[in-house]
C-alpha cells in the first residue's frame, strides 16, 4: 500500500546547485525536463496528482552536472534561481534553465519520500 | 517471537473480538445463506443486489444449480449442498446474533424507491444470467478482476451509514487494486490465501524448500492421535493420513508450477486449473488446514515450554473452545470449510503456517485504524504480502494490485498513453 487514510504523504525538499558545463557554444546541464502548463499532465509517470502540470525530471545523464548537483529522475522542479516554475509553460521552464549567461543555476525541487521510490522500483519485481 | 510492549493493544483488541465471536466460528457462512433467504421475502430488504455476498451467494447458488447438472453424482456436488444447507452443530441464538444485515434496510435509496419490482427483478435476473453465462464458459471458484468502484456502486446502494462508509472504503483503495471475488463459502478465506500464493509466489517457503513436507501426516498421527477424525469435504478410499500426504504432496507440486511460471498467461493459466470446483482445489485446501493444525500444535508445546511464540497464540490457546491443539483442532479446525471460516486469531496462524503476511483490507472498519491489518503483524519484511479484502471479517474476497509502477521492468519510467495521441514535450537541457 502506498499510503493510509489519513496519515500525509512525506515529501523531501531539496536545493540542487547545478554548474553547467561548456561544450563548445553549449551550455550542458545533464538532464531532461518534461511537463508544463501547455502540456498533457495525464502523460506524467512521476506525478501523484494526475492534473499536475508542473515540470518534471524525465531523464538525468549519467556523471553529468546535474547527477553530480543531486537531481534524481522525477523530481519535480519548483524553481529556478528563484523563478517559480509550477506555472510555466514547457518553453518558459527551458529558458529559465538555458540562459546563456548563467554558469550556474540553482533549483528547488521536492520528491517523494526516497522509502517510496525504493519501494516502487521494487515493487514490480 | 518476542511479545513486545507494542502489541498489548492489539492482543486487547483481539482478544475482545475472540471472546465475542468465537461462538460464531461454527456456521456464520453457512447462516448467511439462511438469511438472505428469508430477507429475500421481506419489503424492507428488497431483492436488488444491494451487498457484497448476494454476488456470493449468488455465484454458489449458481454454481450449486451448475453442479447439479453437470456432475450430479460426483462427491463434489454434493459437497455444495452441504455448504449451503444449515449448519451442523449450529446453536440456533447464533443465527440472529450473526445476521449482520437483518435489521439493515439497504436498498432505501432513491433509485431503489421509485423503482417497479419488475425492474427490480428484471435487473437481478440479467444479472444473474450474466453471472451464470460467465460459469457456464468456466466454472471459476475465483471470478475475473474487476474494478473496485463499479462493484462498490453496483453492491452498495442506498445511503446507511454502513453503506457509505464500506462505499468509502472501497473509494480509498480503488486506484491501488482490483478485486476478484471468491466464492462465498465457508472455505473462503483459505481459499483467498491459496490463491494469492499460486497466483503470486516468487519462490518456495524456507519450510516447504527444506522439508519433505508428505511425511507430516504420519509424524503428527504419531504424536497426536487425531488425524483419524478429520474431515474431507469429498470422498476416499485412502487412510485419512494417506489423503493428507496426498494433499500435502499437490500443495508442494502446485506452488513449485507457481514459482516456475515465466509470464501472467501462464500463472493465470495455473489458477484457472486449479481453481476450479474440483477435487484438487478442495485437497490443496485441506493441506493448509493441516499446515496450520501441524503448526498450531507446535506452537502449543513451544508455549509449554516456557520459550517464546508469537502474541497469537497466546489468544489462539486462551479461547475455552481450544484450550490445546486438541481441542482447538475438534471444535475449530475440523469444522473450516464446512460449517465455520477463520475467525482473526486463526487468519494468524494461517499466515504463519505458510510464512506469508496477510495484509487484509477491513472495509468496516474504514476510517479507523484497523482498516488494514496484517496477519501476522511481525513479519512484514520477511514474509511475502498477500493481499485480501473483506467487508465484514467474515467473506474474504483477492485484490490484485494495479500495476501502479512507473517503472518497467528494466528501471525505464513508463510513460502513460497520451490522452490525445500527441506525446508530451521532453526538452534535453
Amino acid at each position: 500500500m502506498s499510503f493510509i487514510p489519513g496519515h500525509p504523504v512525506t515529501a523531501v525538499v531539496q536545493r540542487i546547485e547545478i554548474h553547467k558545463l561548456r561544450d563548445g557554444d553549449n551550455l550542458i546541464l545533464g538532464f531532461s525536463i518534461g511537463g508544463g502548463i501547455d502540456q498533457d499532465p495525464g502523460q506524467n509517470p512521476f506525478s501523484e496528482d494526475k492534473t499536475d502540470k508542473g515540470i518534471y525530471v524525465t531523464r538525468v545523464s549519467k556523471g553529468g552536472p546535474a547527477e553530480v548537483a543531486g537531481l534524481r529522475m522525477g523530481d519535480k522542479i519548483m524553481q529556478v534561481n528563484g523563478w517559480d516554475m509550477t506555472m510555466v509553460t514547457h518553453d518558459q521552464a527551458r529558458k529559465k534553465l538555458t540562459k546563456k549567461n548563467e554558469d550556474v543555476v540553482r533549483l528547488l525541487v521536492t520528491r517523494k519520500s526516497l522509502e517510496t521510490v525504493v519501494r516502487q522500483s521494487m515493487m514490480q519485481h | 517471537m518476542n511479545k513486545t510492549a507494542k502489541s498489548t493493544c492489539d492482543s486487547d483488541r483481539q482478544s475482545k473480538k475472540v471472546k465475542t465471536s468465537h461462538g460464531s466460528t461454527q456456521g456464520t457462512q453457512g447462516q448467511k445463506a439462511d438469511v438472505k433467504g428469508c430477507a429475500a421475502g421481506k419489503d424492507a430488504c428488497s431483492p436488488g443486489p444491494e451487498r457484497s455476498s448476494e454476488s456470493s451467494h449468488t455465484m454458489q447458488k449458481r454454481s450449486q444449480k451448475e453442479a447439479k447438472s453437470t456432475r450430479s453424482d460426483s462427491p463434489s456436488s454434493q459437497q455444495h449442498l452441504m455448504k449451503t444447507s444449515p449448519a451442523e452443530d449450529e446453536k440456533g441464538f447464533y443465527f440472529f446474533q450473526k445476521c449482520k444485515h437483518w435489521n439493515e434496510p439497504h436498498s432505501l435509496g432513491d433509485a431503489d424507491l421509485y423503482r417497479d419490482e419488475d425492474e427490480i427483478q428484471k435487473e437481478l435476473q440479467d444479472k444473474q444470467q450474466t453471472e451464470s453465462v460467465a460459469a457456464g464458459e468456466a466454472q471459476s471458484s475465483v471470478s475475473a478482476a474487476e474494478d473496485l468502484q463499479t462493484y462498490s456502486q453496483r453492491e452498495w446502494k442506498g445511503n446507511t451509514t454502513k453503506s457509505l462508509l464500506i462505499r468509502k472504503g472501497y473509494e480509498t483503495i480503488a486506484s491501488e487494486f482490483k478485486l476478484r471475488r471468491v466464492r462465498g463459502d465457508n472455505y473462503c478465506a483459505l481459499r483467498a490465501t491459496l490463491f494469492q500464493v499460486l497466483s503470486q509466489s516468487k519462490q518456495l517457503p524456507a519450510w516447504l524448500r527444506d522439508s519433505d513436507i508428505r511425511e507430516w501426516p504420519k509424524e503428527t498421527q504419531s504424536d497426536q492421535d487425531f488425524i483419524k477424525e478429520w474431515k474431507f469435504p469429498f470422498e476416499t478410499s485412502k487412510s485419512k493420513v494417506r489423503h493428507l500426504e496426498q494433499c500435502l504432496e499437490r500443495l508442494k507440486q502446485r506452488w513449485e508450477e507457481s514459482v516456475q511460471c515465466r509470464s501472467l498467461e501462464q500463472r493465470e493459466r495455473l489458477c484457472q486449473e486449479v481453481f476450479r470446483v474440483h477435487d484438487e482445489e478442495y485437497e490443496l485446501l485441506e493441506a493448509l488446514k493441516f499446515l496450520m493444525l501441524r503448526t498450531a500444535i507446535h506452537l502449543h508445546s513451544d508455549m509449554e515450554k516456557g520459550s517464546d511464540v508469537p502474541e497469537f497464540c497466546w489468544l489462539l490457546f486462551a479461547r475455552d473452545s481450544s484450550r490445546c491443539p486438541k481441542t482447538f483442532f475438534t471444535n475449530h479446525l475440523r469444522h473450516v470449510g464446512f460449517s465455520g471460516g477463520l475467525e482473526q486469531v486463526e487468519m494468524c496462524l494461517l499466515g504463519y503456517s505458510l510464512q506469508q503476511t496477510m495484509q487484509v483490507v477491513r472495509l468496516y472498519k474504514c476510517e479507523t485504524e484497523e482498516f488494514i491489518i496484517y496477519y501476522p503483524n511481525d513479519h512484514k519484511k520477511d514474509w511475502p504480502t498477500l493481499c485480501l479484502l473483506t467487508e465484514d471479517d467474515r467473506h474474504y474476497n483477492v485484490l490484485v494490485s494495479q500495476n501502479s509502477s512507473k517503472f518497467d521492468e528494466y528501471g525505464r519510467p513508463k510513460w502513460n498513453l497520451p490522452s490525445d495521441g500527441q506525446p508530451s514535450k521532453t526538452t534535453r537541457l
